[in-house]
């Protein structure tokens, strides 16, 4: 159901899942893409029983200063390698002969890798929440152009995105869209959620004279504030993981409209061309169909203008996941 | 080919199509008894209007025309008198006013229509789309084309 | 002066201009349609549409301007062989600009299927067609002017449910995020 992105990769998740579960086999070289400019390599380069998943993040060295070794080792203990492999950040080494009881626990713990390397700038600001102090502003740079910022106060976490609209249409979008962020605390349901605030241009206060910071028409500033609430305990697993892909999630719902406006003006440009078609007078039936001299029969096309595609009828066109009733689950419309 | 860069139209002379108007000759032409004329047309026009009677107003609105090709400020004038004859008017009345317009009158309104909605923000376009209504209703669509063909535009 | 009442309010009311608006379109449109075939007077065996050529002006009539208010105006202009009709839409904020502006360049490109729509519009406006007199001689006037007039309403429509269906969207995107804090 895609009104939400998940936080662990589905390719690692089903690849992990088959390895353990079929006749291990000499696996050349699986590469893969996640959000961000992330790629994994999954191999077994060394033994047929011996699998190597590897990570490359571009920003390792920044989450690496904010204690992502310690996470990582927390989270991977003994499969996590000491020395990754050449051109990646992180390696995970599973030996396929010695699996674990709880082969999900594995399997699920792996494909969030990415996030669980994300998750230490995030532990760090809550941990110094909870004991009172505040944290230094932690810049973490994840993709070319964007970066998030994490500062934790004596009462609060504030977590700051600063994202790029490559178009226009994107900019505008995004600002109806960030908007109803803004808003979403005046609704009963959402009322205990954590404060959003948008800047289109200019970097909200945290940021000012802070040194690469990209200031365009094109880039907009959304600053989530965490109360303790949001992230003490349980709450917090979550709360990582949801914030961690909040850029993407914004992104993949604008493109998300914007092709669904376009599925729109295809249906509306269709029933256009059939109101002009009408305008077109009826051939006589005699007349429909000639012959030439030499003997081959042809029929008058009756429709103006050439039909731009199948017309589409309004319940088989693409799946939007917001109009198809069947995939979302828990969001009433 | 020296003649391709001739323009043989102008050695036609019987042929060329002459826009009496462009060259403002004769009665087209905007002169200074035109304007004063339409400066005592507003007057008048005003008094009526103070005095409540519209239909009279707009009558003497659209007399004698200033019409010609050029756009000057005595059109304008005569313009902005047209439609505060026109605004003056309550719904209910226009159809009324309308009918008591013989043929050649209700072209001259249809002109001033057109001309009033070529500025809409200078004039209130709901109230001349209501005059148009009802002009067609009364006078049909002639008085349309007539508004397109007829090169004497106010 | 007393018992003198403009009634200039009751014309005030955006709903009451719709009607009207397009009876005026409509009765216009009408009346500029009466095509003829007409060859070019300027070069020998061209047939051009007129409006567009501009090579003589005997054959150009008088352009005129229908407006609902400053926002949303048609522009006919007529000639013996042809007519152009540009139309302006109602693009109340920043949000329907884009919209519109996606709507009219999709319309657009795909001229050739529409026929009577021009590829660019003219200036000052969104959208333009070139009705010419092939088409008036091969479809029926009135529905040739049903259809510009459905067009009119169907853009204004589909901007504004366009524009509900993505604060709608923008709606269930932000609770389903916060929720789940």
């Amino acid at each position: 159901m895609l009104i939400d992105l998940h936080p662990a990769n589905r390719v690692l998740d089903e690849t992990l899942r088959e390895r353990f579960n079929g006749t291990p086999e000499k696996l050349g070289q699986l590469k893969l893409a996640d959000f961000d400019g992330v790629s994994y390599k999954v191999s077994t380069p060394d033994s047929k029983t011996v699998l190597h998943v590897s990570m490359y993040i571009a920003c390792f060295a920044q989450l690496r200063a904010y204690g992502a070794d310690d996470v990582l080792r927390r989270e991977y203990g003994n499969l996590l390698e000491q020395t990754p492999e050449d051109g990646f950040d992180v390696t995970v080494k599973i030996d396929l002969e010695n699996l674990p009881e709880n082969k999900e626990d594995l399997i699920r713990k792996v494909s969030l890798l990415k996030r669980n390397a994300l998750a230490a700038p995030f532990e760090r600001a809550f941990t110094a929440q909870q004991e009172g102090n505040e944290s230094e502003l932690m810049v973490i740079q994840y993709r070319p152009d964007e970066a998030f910022y994490i500062k934790a106060q004596h009462d609060r976490v504030t977590v700051i995105f600063s994202t790029v609209f490559s178009e226009e249409t994107d900019r505008i979008f995004g600002k109806v869209f960030l908007q109803e962020f803004v808003d979403a605390r005046r609704s009963p349901a959402t009322q205990n959620a954590p404060q959003v605030l948008y800047s289109a241009r200019e970097p909200p206060m945290e940021l000012r004279g802070l040194p690469n910071v990209v200031e365009s028409e094109n880039v907009g500033f959304v600053t989530f504030v965490l109360f303790p609430r949001h992230f003490v305990g349980p709450a917090a697993e979550g709360c990582i993981s949801r914030i961690q892909l909040f850029r993407d999630y914004l992104h993949y719902h604008i493109k998300a409209s914007k092709a669904y406006m376009h599925s729109r003006l295809r249906i509306r440009v269709d029933s256009f061309l059939k109101v002009l078609n009408r305008a077109r007078p009826e051939q006589p039936d005699d007349k429909k169909e000639k012959k030439t001299a030499s003997g081959k029969t042809f029929t008058r096309k009756e429709t103006i203008g050439r039909p731009l595609s199948p017309v589409h009828d309004l319940s088989s066109h693409f799946q939007d996941p917001l109009h198809n009733p069947s995939t979302y689950g828990h969001c009433h419309l | 080919m020296a003649h391709r860069k001739v323009n043989v139209d102008q050695y036609a002379d019987e042929d060329i199509f002459v826009d009496e108007n462009q060259t403002a000759q004769g009665s087209t032409a905007v002169s200074a008894q035109t304007e004063a004329d339409v400066d005592a047309r507003a007057g008048e026009v005003r008094n009526y209007l103070s005095r409540g009677d519209t239909p009279a107003a707009v009558i003497k609105a659209l007399e004698n025309p200033p019409a010609g090709r050029e756009v000057t400020a005595v059109k304008d004038k005569n313009t902005a008198t047209v439609m505060s004859a026109l605004a003056a008017a309550r719904s209910t009345d226009i159809l009324a006013i309308v009918k008591s317009l013989d043929s050649k009158q209700t072209d001259v309104l249809m002109k001033y229509i057109y001309r009033g909605m070529a500025s809409p923000e200078l004039y209130n376009a709901a109230v001349l789309l209501a005059w148009h209504e009802k002009t067609v209703e009364v006078a049909g669509l002639g008085s349309i084309v007539r508004v397109l063909t007829d090169r004497r535009t106010v | 002066m007393p018992g003198v009442t403009t009634d200039s309010r009751s014309f005030c009311s955006q709903s009451n201009t719709l009607r009207p608006y397009l009876a005026a379109v409509r009765s216009t449109m009408t009346a500029s349609l009466c095509l003829t075939n007409f060859s070019s007077q300027v070069v020998e065996r061209h047939n051009k549409p007129e409006i567009e050529a501009r090579a003589t002006p005997e054959v150009l009539l008088n352009p005129v301007l229908i407006s609902r208010n400053e926002s949303e105006r048609v522009l006919i202009e007529p000639s013996i062989n042809s007519v152009r009709v540009s139309i302006a839409i109602k693009q109340a904020d920043e949000i329907e600009r884009v919209l519109c502006h996606k709507f009219t360049r999709f319309l657009m490109m795909r001229a050739e299927n529409f026929y009577v729509l021009r590829r660019v519009p003219m200036s000052g406006y969104d959208i333009s067609f070139l009705v010419t007199h092939v088409h008036a001689e091969t479809m029926y006037k009135h529905k040739l002017v049903d259809f510009l007039i459905q067009f009119m309403e169907d853009v204004d429509r589909e901007i504004s449910e366009m524009k509900l269906s993505l604060n709608a969207r923008a709606r269930i995107v932000a609770e389903s995020f916060l929720q789940q804090f």
